[in-house]
C-alpha cells in the first residue's frame, strides 16, 4: 500500500508520557523535537531578558537595573539567541526533517546525535549557571572581545562558565554537522540523487560545511581565552605581549560565517514553504543550490568586515568581498519571487511568515551593503544603526523562518495542525512589534546612540525613539505569548491532520503525520526533487525530472 | 566524480585562491594563517574522498534506482535507545565546570569519560 495512498494521519490513543524512553533516546526525530524545545525554551528566556533591557531604555536615566546587571543582561540575551536558539533550532529542524526529506531511517551516526543534543543542553545550562555565581554571569558581550574578557575580574567564574558552556555548544555542533554531511552524502533512498535532494537539506549541506570552516577557530579561541585566564598564557593579554586583535580575527573568523549558519537554513525553510503555497515548483533550483554555496564560501572571507575601525584590516579587500556576497544572496530573492511570479498564493501562516522573512531579511540586507562599505562603517560601528541591522537580518530574517517552519511541520511533528487563525493574529502581531522595534533603531544610531549603553541623554530624539522600540518589543511578547496559547489550544485538538496537510512536494510528506519510528512503511519512486508531488499527480511526466 | 566530492573539491580549491589572494593583497599572517588552515582541512578531506569513493556503491547516486535496490543487504543495526550519550555529556559538563570550580570535579569527569569510552568500544564490537 502506497504511503500516499494512506490518508490515516496517526490517530492512535495517547501514549504514556516515558521520560526515560526521551533522555536515553537516539531517534532524529525526538531528538529534533528536543533541540526545538530547548530553543525555543531559551527564546522565551532571552525574549525576557530583552524586555527588561527595553523597559530600562524605554526612558532617559532609568534605574530598573544597574549599569553591571545591564552587561550581564545583554551578554546573556545575545549568547542565547545566537548560540542556543537560532542556530540549535536550525539542526532540531533538520535533525527532524532532514532525514525524511532523503528518506533515510535515521542519522548515520544516532548515538553521535543523541550526544551532540545532550552537550549543547549542557553547554547553555553551564552557560547560564553564572548568574548564580557571586561576581554575576558573563558581562562582556557575546563577542567577549580580548583584552576585556581576559581581565579575571571581568565576570569571574561567571565568564569563565560562559567560555566552557559556549566552548561546548561549539563541539556539539561540530559534531551535529558531521552528522548531516555523512547522513546526506551516504544514506539517500534509492534514486533520491543529490540534484533532487530538496532545497532546505541542500542548505544544510551548506550550513555543516559552514560550521566545520568555522567552529574549531572558536573553539580554539574559546580555549586560548581560559589558557590566558588560568595558565598564565599571554595570547590576548597586551600587558603579556599578547594581540587582543589576534582575539578579533579568531573570533570574527568564526562569527561572521556563523551569521550564514545561523540564516542559510531558514533560506532553506522559506525555499520550501513559497513553492508549496505558491502551487508551483521552487524557480532555478540549481541556482538556489549553487547560490548557497557562493554565499557560504564567500562568508570565509570577509570577518575583518567587522575590524575596519580596529586599522589593522586590508578595507578594500574586505569591502569588496562584503559587496560580494550580495550578487549570490539577490540570485535567492530572485528565484524567490520568480517562485511567487504568477503562482496561485495562499497566505496559509507559514507563507505569511515567509513573507515577513522576505521582506525584514531585505532591509537588513539592503543595510548590510550599505555597512560593508568603510566610510558608513566608521560612523555607525558599536551604534543602534548596526543593532537594528544585525536584528532585521536575524530576528527579522532567521526568526519569522523559525515561526514559519514551526507552523508548516508541526503537523508533521505532532500530528495535529496550530490554529490558522491565532498563527496570523502572531504573525501580525511580531510583524508590527518587529519593526516598531527596530526601525527607529536605525535613526538612534544615526543620532549617535552607542549600543550597549544602560542609559542614555534625555536631551534629542533618543527618549522618544526608544520609547517607540518598547512598545514594539512589548507588542513582539503579546505575540508570542498567543503563539505559546496556540500550542494549548492546539494539543486538545485531536483530530489527525494525515500525511500531507499542506499538498507538499518533498518526502517528509509521503509518510504519516507524526512518521513511525523507522520513518516509511513504503517510499514512493523518487524521479525529481518532488517525489510526492509526482505520486499526487502520476498524469504529469516526472521525465522532466534531472 | 560525484556531487559531493565535487563539492569538496571545488571548496578546497576556493580556499587554495582566497588564501594566495588574501596573502599577496594584505600580507597580513594572521588571516593567511586561518585561511591556510582552511585550505588545508578542505584539501584532505576531498583526499579522504577520493580514495573512499573508489569503494563506494551508493544506491542514492542511481537516479534510476527504486526501492528494490535497497532491500535485502543489512547495513547495520541502529541503536533505538542508549544512556552513553546522556552520560557521556553529563561527563563532558563535570570536566567543564571541574575547570572553573575544582580540579576533583574535572578528574572525575575525565575518569567518567574514558570508563564511557571503553564502554562504547566494548558495545560496538
Amino acid at each position: 500500500m502506497s504511503a500516499l495512498a494512506a490518508e490515516t494521519g496517526s490517530a492512535e490513543p495517547r501514549e504514556r508520557f516515558d521520560a526515560l524512553s526521551w533522555l536515553t533516546t537516539t531517534d532524529h526525530k525526538r531528538i529534533g523535537i528536543l533541540y526545538v524545545c530547548t530553543s525555543l525554551f531559551y527564546l522565551c528566556v532571552a525574549g525576557g531578558i530583552a524586555i527588561v533591557i527595553r523597559t530600562q531604555l524605554s526612558r532617559p536615566e532609568n534605574t530598573l537595573v544597574s549599569a553591571p546587571v545591564y552587561n550581564q543582561l545583554f551578554t546573556l540575551h545575545g549568547t542565547a539567541m545566537i548560540f542556543l536558539m537560532v542556530t540549535p533550532f536550525a539542526f532540531g529542524l533538520a535533525n527532524f526533517v532532514l532525514p525524511l526529506q532523503i528518506g533515510a531511517p535515521d542519522m548515520a551516526f544516532p548515538r553521535l546525535n543523541a550526544l551532540s543534543f545532550w552537550v549543547f543542553l549542557c553547554g547553555g545550562l553551564v552557560v547560564f549557571s553564572g548568574v548564580l555565581t557571586s561576581g554575576g554571569a558573563a558581562a562582556t558581550g557575546w563577542t567577549a572581545y580580548a583584552p576585556l574578557s581576559v581581565l579575571r575580574i571581568a565576570g569571574g567564574s561567571g565568564q569563565d562558565l560562559w567560555i566552557v558552556g559556549v566552548l561546548m555548544v561549539s563541539i556539539a555542533t561540530i559534531l551535529t554537522s558531521i552528522n548531516f554531511i555523512t547522513t546526506v552524502f551516504i544514506y539517500r533512498a534509492p534514486g533520491m540523487t543529490m540534484w533532487r535532494i530538496p532545497i532546505f537539506t541542500w542548505e544544510m549541506v551548506a550550513t555543516s560545511l559552514l560550521v566545520l570552516m568555522a567552529f574549531p577557530t572558536l573553539t580554539a579561541d574559546l580555549a586560548m581565552l581560559l589558557i590566558d585566564r588560568h595558565l598564565g598564557g599571554h595570547f590576548f593579554d597586551p600587558a603579556g605581549g599578547g594581540n587582543p586583535i589576534l582575539y578579533q580575527h579568531l573570533f570574527w573568523f568564526f562569527g561572521h560565517p556563523e551569521v550564514y549558519v545561523m540564516i542559510l537554513p531558514y533560506f532553506g525553510v522559506v525555499s520550501e514553504i513559497i513553492p508549496v503555497f505558491s502551487r508551483k515548483p521552487i524557480f532555478g533550483y540549481t541556482g538556489l543550490v549553487l547560490a548557497a554555496f557562493a554565499i557560504a564560501g564567500l562568508s570565509m572571507g570577509v570577518w575583518a568586515h567587522h575590524m575596519f575601525t580596529t586599522g589593522a584590516v586590508d578595507d578594500p579587500f574586505f569591502s569588496f568581498m562584503s559587496f560580494l556576497i550580495a550578487v549570490p544572496t539577490g540570485v535567492k530573492f530572485f528565484n524567490w519571487i520568480g517562485t511567487l511570479w504568477r503562482g496561485s498564493i495562499t497566505f496559509a501562516t507559514p507563507m505569511l511568515f515567509s513573507m515577513g522573512f522576505l521582506m525584514n531579511f531585505l532591509l537588513g540586507g539592503i543595510t548590510g551593503v550599505m555597512i560593508a562599505s568603510p566610510p558608513i562603517d566608521f560612523q555607525a560601528h558599536a551604534s543602534y544603526f548596526i543593532v537594528a541591522h544585525m536584528h532585521y537580518v536575524l530576528g527579522g530574517g532567521s526568526l519569522f523562518a523559525i515561526f514559519a517552519a514551526l507552523f508548516f511541520w508541526w503537523p508533521k511533528m505532532f500530528g495535529r495542525k496550530l490554529r490558522e487563525d491565532l498563527g496570523k493574529w502572531t504573525f501580525w502581531l511580531l510583524f508590527i512589534g518587529f519593526n516598531v522595534t527596530f526601525l527607529p533603531m536605525h535613526f538612534m544610531g544615526l543620532a549617535g546612540m552607542p549600543r550597549r549603553v544602560y542609559t542614555y541623554d534625555a536631551s534629542g530624539p533618543l527618549p522618544l525613539l526608544n520609547f517607540i522600540a518598547t512598545c514594539g518589543a512589548y507588542l513582539m511578547a503579546v505575540g508570542v505569548v498567543l503563539f505559546a496559547y496556540n500550542i494549548v489550544v492546539s494539543a486538545r485538538d485531536r483530530t489527525p491532520v494525515g500525511p500531507d496537510p499542506w499538498g507538499a512536494n518533498s518526502l517528509e510528506w509521503a509518510t504519516s503525520s507524526p512518521p513511525p519510528e523507522t520513518n516509511f512503511d513504503t517510499l514512493p519512486p523518487i524521479r525529481s526533487e518532488r517525489p510526492v508531488f509526482d505520486a499526487r499527480h502520476p498524469e504529469l511526466d516526472p521525465g522532466l525530472a534531472r | 566524480m560525484t556531487i559531493g566530492l565535487r563539492l569538496f573539491l571545488s571548496s578546497a580549491a576556493f580556499a587554495i585562491v582566497i588564501v594566495l589572494a588574501y596573502w599577496f593583497i594584505t600580507r597580513e599572517p594572521a588571516g593567511t594563517a586561518l585561511l591556510g588552515f582552511m585550505a588545508f582541512g578542505l584539501s584532505f578531506v576531498a583526499g579522504y574522498m577520493i580514495v573512499a569513493e573508489r569503494e563506494a556503491d551508493l544506491w542514492g547516486d542511481d537516479a534510476r534506482a527504486d526501492n528494490s535496490a535497497a532491500t535485502g543487504e543489512t547495513v547495520g543495526e541502529y541503536s533505538v535507545r542508549s544512556p552513553l550519550p546522556l552520560a557521556t555529556a553529563a561527563a563532558l559538563t563535570c570536566v567543564g565546570l571541574g575547570l572553573v570550580i575544582s580540579p576533583t570535579v574535572a578528574a572525575l569527569g575525565i575518569i567518567a569519560l574514558l570508563g564511557l569510552g571503553a564502554l562504547f568500544i566494548v558495545q560496538s564490537v
